[in-house]
């Protein structure tokens, strides 16, 4: 049964940081450090202060619960019982409105679909609208966590379209980045054509970030053969293997271990996260407020931080070969190109059957629906518009007003 | 030759952690905060919760840091000594060193590594300095390298290996042992081999270590990307022990090295956690403590001890995790700077452990400096922590009489007859 569902942190939770955060010992650092050995101590000693004093995390609270309408709902998953599942649902009011299911990544949330979700469900005789659901996935935000071992692809696909099944939306369309890619992508694989009609990707890659398989010889000797904007993608790909991949492969190993200090310590775990934030974004401005939000939604977590790092080591240890043998999907895919993506792989290399849909912009990184969500939706509208490759997919869903 | 003279600015050292951090130790371990776990997750996914538990609830209730700091103290003559280091000023480097009652003892450097320290050196050092008619016996001294225990740590960027072997050749050489040799594992091989390759001959006479990784140019690019198959198809037929050894070294290889990739790459970003978390700190070095060791039967007290001293350590436990990021980063561009005067080599021993984290076939590692080896049934990565009765005689072995270094430190062949003048 669907419960709607307000975020409400209990005071003793905040109570708690604010404790912890007064202990706060932070490191040493070495002499013009910038950003070479990661997050710079200035920024994570002003970000701690104003988490400690200043920041009101009660008003974000209030800010997303009345941004988001947001519900809970018990899902069976296969082979792992019942998980209570945190979810945004919002209807455009153009009935036949496209149903899209929105997939967050790590170290993202459901916070991401917070933009483009009034662009997405706006009205509108010139573009399609859509109704849009975005899930925390198990282990996020404020859905519960697996309690068993093996939750992988797969199983969060299943999440993902039971969901829209529920709701009512047998048919619908996806978008994603980062996990959100590779759930989707696996949700085209598993249920495309019957469930899943189209999906759209920021995150356009045949190979999932594995900084064990990838050959960066490989990828240095193809440095010279193509157009500045993919040797720029292949400078990026290369330190995003090379300097960029470290948090990977320790979540990808030794999750658990990892946890102990992400669980614990409040700066432990902002230091994790905004270096992601601002290394992954395109000189995005982030304002402390806003990444502090970020964190905090996985410092409350219903499941706290730790579990949210599994997904990496259960999806490396199910598909050893994901790197080298990608399954291709048969319903109609489109990407966008953000320059600062972490994964930047030419595009003759990303060529699949049924690629309907690609548009290359000149700024943005990771977290496209954050950082450019006219842009995003302006693809999305595109792609699933009157003139546009994947108008129709879902039969009678056309979103017009 | 002149020895340096360094200004005499050598002070006897004892630990001694100020009661105000016991008690935000204290303090910080009243609010741990727990993760989950999966069911059954066994070791799988690092260290079990339920280990982890235990440890901070004894290391909060129970666990007496005074006492130990008087065992160490107690145990382990120890100084504190400026060295100057070309281009990074001068670090106060605390250390151990115990001389042998035989005055033409073999003076020995021994070199810790991450997460080690000189604490390793508390079980070999009574046998290295103990006097025997049938053995040599040593001097001893062993550092906390910079950023660990007790030493400062470097302040400016770039502090590498050969800073490192700075550091070990010069306080040598200030103690008056212008001569001598060197033991060293994990860190402290790559330590050791630099100081081999940089005051080799005219300071360091032979080095030993129980770790080794085969020379650039032998070990196979792939690797690391397929470990297993690669070794697979090179050794056949294989006994049992070295399908062991090539298992664990293809563990290792792709599933083992996630801390050093962090480490090598974001070093300071990890170093949040590290510094700020007892428990984060605690899971992040007790894993290694148990998956590198060889079923090595630690105890609560053992562990916390081991992480305390990273934890009360003088430049905080982020500092100990930058040479990763040095060594990949820095070390590169300096490493072939120092190959231009090709000098023989001196004579090096290993021994193997059967646990230690990468082996390699012997045809690879088996290079002309190569003098000594020996091969243990048990035994991992901390060998003298883990097997000091075994790693000591091994180096009475390679240095006592008969052996193929001895007497390479003129004067100091470790022996009663032989006094220095």
């Amino acid at each position: 049964m669907e419960a709607p569902f307000r975020i409400a942190v209990p005071d003793s939770s905040i109570s708690l940081l604010k404790q912890k955060l007064a202990l706060t010992t932070l490191p040493d650092e070495l002499d013009d450090a910038g950003w070479q050995y990661g997050a710079p101590l200035a920024d994570v000693r002003r970000l701690v202060a104003r988490w400690q004093d200043g920041y009101d995390w009660r008003k974000s609270e209030a800010q997303l619960n009345s941004e988001l309408p947001q519900f809970t709902r018990d899902i069976k998953v296969d082979g792992h019982g019942v998980l209570n599942v945190h979810y945004i649902h919002q209807r455009s009011t153009v009935v036949d409105a496209i149903p899209l299911l929105f997939v967050h990544g790590w170290p993202g949330s459901f916070i991401e679909v917070q933009k483009i979700l009034p662009l997405l469900v706006e009205a509108s005789p010139e573009h399609p609208s859509f109704h849009v659901v975005a899930f925390s996935l198990p282990g996020y935000g404020f859905s519960e966590a697996p309690r068993k071992q093996g939750f992988e692809l797969t199983q969060f696909a299943e999440v993902g379209n039971k969901l829209m099944i529920a709701l009512g939306y047998n048919q619908y369309v996806t978008q994603g980045g980062d996990w959100g890619h590779l759930i989707t992508r696996r949700i085209a694989q598993l249920y495309g054509h019957k469930h899943s009609k189209a999906w759209h990707s920021n995150f356009p890659t045949g190979n999932p970030p594995h900084p064990i398989h990838r050959p960066l010889l490989l990828l240095s000797h193809l440095l010279f053969k193509y157009t500045p904007k993919e040797d720029e993608g292949l400078k990026r790909t290369m330190w995003y293997r090379d300097q960029g991949s470290g948090y990977f492969a320790e979540q990808a190993s030794y999750p658990q271990t990892l946890g102990y200090g992400l669980a614990d310590s409040p700066v432990g775990l902002l230091a994790w996260i905004y270096e992601k934030l601002v290394l992954w974004t395109d000189n995005y401005r982030w304002d402390d407020d806003e990444v502090l939000t970020w964190v905090s939604i996985y410092w409350f977590s219903r499941a706290g931080p730790a579990a949210s790092l599994r997904i990496y080591y259960e999806v490396n240890k199910a598909y050893p070969d994901l790197a080298n043998k990608p399954e291709p999907t048969t319903i109609p895919t489109g990407y966008s190109f953000f320059p600062k993506e972490l994964i930047s792989l030419p595009r003759r290399w990303l060529q699949v059957p049924n690629l309907v849909f690609q548009s290359e912009h000149d700024s943005g990184g990771h977290f496209a629906a954050h950082e450019k969500p006219k842009e995003l939706v302006e693809d999305l509208r595109k792609m699933f518009g009157r003139a546009g490759p994947a108008f129709a997919v879902v039969p009678g869903k056309v979103g017009y007003a | 030759m002149s020895s340096r003279t360094l200004p005499e600015t050598e002070t006897p050292f004892r630990i001694e952690v100020s009661d105000d951090k016991i008690e935000l130790l204290k303090k910080k371990l009243a609010l741990t905060t727990f993760p989950d776990e999966l069911e059954d997750a066994g070791r799988d996914y690092g260290v079990p919760l339920a280990d982890i538990q235990r440890l901070v609830s004894h290391w909060k209730d129970g666990y007496d840091w005074r006492k130990y700091e008087k065992e160490l103290n107690e145990e382990l003559p120890q100084f504190k000594r400026d060295i100057d280091v070309d281009g990074f000023g001068t670090l106060g480097i605390h250390y151990v060193h115990k001389k042998s009652e035989i005055v033409g003892a073999i003076p020995l450097l021994f070199v810790h590594g991450w997460p080690g320290s000189f604490l390793e050196v508390r079980k070999i050092l009574p046998l290295l300095t103990q006097t025997a008619k049938d053995h040599p016996s040593f001097h001893v001294v062993t550092f906390s390298l910079p950023g660990y225990g007790f030493s400062d740590a470097p302040k400016k960027k770039g502090f590498a290996i050969s800073q490192y072997a700075e550091v070990g050749n010069k306080l040598m050489i200030s103690l008056g042992y212008n001569e001598y040799v060197t033991q060293g594992g994990d860190w402290g091989y790559a330590i050791t081999q630099r100081i081999a390759k940089l005051y080799g001959g005219k300071h360091s006479k032979a080095w030993h270590s129980n770790f080794e990784v085969a020379a650039p140019g032998q070990a196979p690019p792939r690797l690391f990307t397929s470990p297993w198959l690669y070794l697979n198809n090179l050794i056949t037929p294989l006994k049992p022990a070295d399908k062991a050894a090539l298992e664990r070294t293809a563990w290792f290889a792709k599933q083992g090295r996630g801390y050093s990739e962090e480490q090598s790459t974001q070093p300071q970003t990890l170093g949040y956690s590290l510094a700020d978390s007892p428990v984060g700190l605690l899971a992040w070095i007790y894993e290694k403590l148990v998956n590198w060791s060889d079923d090595y039967p630690w105890n609560d007290d053992e562990v916390l001890t081991w992480i305390s001293i990273y934890w009360f350590s003088s430049a905080g436990p982020t500092a100990s995790v930058r040479i990763y990021y040095e060594r990949k980063n820095t070390d590169a561009a300096s490493n072939s700077a120092t190959d231009s005067t090709r000098k023989a080599p001196i004579p090096r021993g290993v021994s193997r452990f059967p646990k230690e984290l990468m082996i390699f076939p012997r045809l690879w590692t088996r290079t002309p400096d190569l003098v000594f080896e020996a091969d243990h049934e048990s035994g991992g990565h901390f060998a003298a922590y883990e097997k000091p009765v075994e790693l000591v005689g091994d180096l009475r072995k390679m240095f006592g009489k008969g052996g193929p270094a001895f007497g390479v430190v003129k004067g100091n062949d470790g022996y009663q007859a032989n006094a220095k003048l």
